[in-house]
């Protein structure tokens, strides 16, 4: 029930978010708005659902920032220097996503390193890997020459289903970039794994309590390692839109993106006391997130001054959430004493 | 990159500039009346006022003067709206800033972009919008409206020249250098090298390390250099700020005087530390000159007084630089130092 609560008081605030802006910011409300809201933020959605995972299973994943580098880098190389067709490398991208991430899970589970140092470790070491494999350096003139392979450039189309349904003739739809859809098949895949089958409930129930969830019987380990590598997929899947998107691959790709992530993920409900949260929330808390800062560049607010309100914003999420936390632990207690009594 | 080509792009962006510039004081540009349209300008920009902006890379000294630059000659014109806008270093960054431009209906931006190719499909994106795109210092592999750079490569050639001459024409040295991936790192280097190469083949460039743009990075980088090359005779910062770093650990060593150290951009803190005797030189170029001449082509651009088609190809601007030593630096005046 709180869940639910959480999720629609973020909608009503992200409804209200986009009344604001429509009114007070010149030309927020226009097709061309939401297509760039949707072009730039479906891969930090799909940042935010992938972290939502680790977060879940009480860890945190620093590293998913250096996983989109390494991977964008990977397919720059494997594009551009070997010239692997792209229907070879869209999976072996996501191959290498899963292994970066497997790999945190492993270093927290059987190293019993904590997973905000683990996946510092791992952070500093992709980026430093991203450096050593980087194309651009190792072959002179890649650093000027586009990935053209259209497996990889078909990523970013766009579709004008306004056009296709008719509705263009009545208002002026926005086109709707392939990653939007790409976003919404990874909510739905996440979704059903997180609410519907044995594997979300025991990454809610680790998240939760570890030891307990070990005492059910619940392999505790796989699934927190499991959890990691859904993070390393899911930066897999935003490297490969943002390099459709740009062309190429830096090696900077991606750097920062953690935070975005983890910001989307509790704004959007996921707690960081683990066990609680949904793939709604860290979406909607992307495109919270993107719509806010749109919002306030267009009405010519400067950009240090939107820093300091997307940290209030993550300031006021994460007193909400221990907020629930603690109301969440005062009932346990009254319950515990009552039945004691 | 033939240099006759250069010449001929610069002086063509040269009257291009100085056409703004004069038709700015005719007036012309102060009242863009609604027959802007006509002369081939699209009918939705013959409006009141014109939106331009410059998303820079990150800030730092360069696109802070850059932008002081356009202000001056945006700003007399009273019809432009006019914002410095942040990339923080992030590409994606810069392609949604340039995504929330384009759909502003901006007249022109100005890009400092971060990769040459990254941005060029938004640059792309903004053409088909009719939105011109105006490059500072690192080109992109789209083309577009105009291009107005620094002289990376024929100035590190001549650092090269400066550098082995105040050496006497031996002795090794180390460059302090950027992170990878960037273009003007990579020009500001071979031309660099291959200045030794051509004028100094006596001097040996002994380490080549990464310092991040940085004095503080320079400073512990130079040191651990210093440590496997004691008989160094100096170095080379890719920007100022490393250059600078150098110069605080010759200081601390007790090598000043004896240890030669150049920079590469001229900013005013590189420029009182040549004064002073410490730095002995560097690459000086007039920024806010370079933000005047990219505003002016902009101006025209926006304004429609000349067509885009005028530019033909993308043009193309190298800045004239000096390489301010002890012995000239005087000439540079107080009002050319950023």
């Amino acid at each position: 029930m709180k869940i639910r609560f959480s999720s629609a008081a973020l909608l009503l605030f992200f409804a209200v978010t986009l009344a604001f802006f429509s009114v007070s910011a010149p030309r927020f409300a226009t097709a061309s708005t939401v297509e760039n809201l949707m072009s730039g933020y479906a891969f930090v959605a799909i940042l935010a659902m992938g972290q939502a995972w680790p977060i879940l299973v009480r860890g945190i994943d620093l590293s998913i920032g250096a996983i989109v580098g390494l991977v964008g880098m990977i397919v720059f190389d494997l594009s551009l220097i070997f010239s692997v067709p792209g229907y070879v490398i869209l999976p072996l991208a996501l191959l290498a996503g899963a292994l970066a991430g497997a790999l945190n899970g492993v270093l927290i589970v059987y190293l019993h390193l904590q997973p905000f140092i683990a996946t510092l470790a791992t952070l500093a070491a992709y980026r430093g890997l991203t450096y050593s494999i980087s194309g651009r350096q190792l072959v002179p003139g890649l650093t000027t020459t586009p990935i053209r392979d259209p497996w990889i450039t078909g990523i970013e189309t766009y579709f004008d289903l306004g056009g296709s349904i008719g509705l263009s003739r009545l208002i002026n739809m926005p086109w709707f970039p392939l990653s939007f859809f790409i976003m919404l098949a990874v909510f739905a895949l996440l979704q059903v794994l997180l609410l519907a089958t044995r594997f979300g409930r025991d990454t809610c129930a680790t998240g939760g309590n570890a030891e307990a969830a070990r005492l059910a019987g619940i392999r505790v380990g796989a699934v927190t390692i499991a959890a990691y590598a859904i993070s390393g997929i899911c930066a897999a899947i935003a490297a490969l839109i943002m390099v459709a998107r740009f062309t190429t691959a830096t090696e900077a790709l991606g750097s920062g993106a953690e935070l975005t992530a983890i910001a989307a993920a509790v704004i959007g409900g996921v707690s960081l006391a683990g066990g609680v949260g949904s793939m709604f929330g860290p979406a909607i808390g992307a495109f919270l997130l993107g719509a806010i800062l749109i919002g306030l560049t267009l009405q010519g607010v400067p950009q240090f001054v939107q820093q300091i309100i997307t940290g209030v914003i993550l300031l006021a999420a994460v007193g909400y959430d221990r907020l629930l936390v603690l109301r969440r632990q005062r009932k346990l207690e009254t319950a515990a004493t009552g039945a004691g009594r | 990159m033939k240099p006759t080509n250069d010449r001929r792009d610069f002086l063509k962006a040269m009257a291009l500039g100085s056409a703004a510039v004069a038709g700015a004081a005719a007036g012309v540009l102060a009242a863009p009346g609604r027959e802007a349209g006509v002369i081939g300008v699209p009918a939705a920009r013959a409006q009141d006022r014109y939106k331009m902006a410059f998303i820079q890379w990150q800030p730092h000294t360069v696109p802070a003067a850059w932008s002081k630059g356009i202000e001056e000659v945006l700003k007399p014109q009273q019809v432009i709206d006019y914002e410095l806008l942040d990339g923080q270093n992030k590409v994606e960054v810069q392609v949604s800033l340039m995504d929330t431009l384009v759909s502003q209906g901006a007249s022109v931006i100005f890009l400092q972009p971060i990769d040459s190719v990254a941005l060029a499909p938004s640059i792309a994106k903004a053409k088909r919008s009719g939105v011109s795109v105006i490059t500072l210092n690192i080109d992109a592999t789209e083309p577009h409206a105009a291009h107005v750079e620094m002289n990376h490569y024929y100035g590190a050639m001549d650092i090269a020249k400066a550098m082995g001459d105040a050496m006497g024409g031996k002795g090794k040295v180390a460059i302090l250098n950027a992170p990878p991936g960037i273009i003007i790192r990579d020009q500001r280097t071979n031309g660099f090298v291959e200045g030794m190469k051509a004028h100094h083949p006596g001097i040996e460039i002994v380490a080549d390390q990464v310092a991040d743009w940085d004095r503080k990075k320079a400073q512990d980088v130079l040191n651990t250099i210093l440590a496997a090359h004691p008989d160094l005779g100096g170095a080379y910062g890719v920007n100022d700020s490393m250059a600078l770093g150098a110069v605080d650990v010759a200081k601390e060593k007790g090598l000043l005087g004896k240890f030669v150290v150049f920079g590469n951009d001229g900013e005013t803190a590189a420029l009182e530390s040549i004064e002073a005797g410490e730095l002995t030189g560097t690459q000086y170029t007039d920024v806010y000159q370079q933000g005047r001449l990219a505003a002016a082509a902009a101006t025209v651009l926006a304004t429609g007084a000349v067509n885009a088609s005028a530019f033909g190809q993308q043009s193309r601007l190298l800045m004239p630089y000096l390489i301010a030593t002890k012995d000239n630096v005087g000439t540079i005046q107080a009002s050319q130092r950023w």
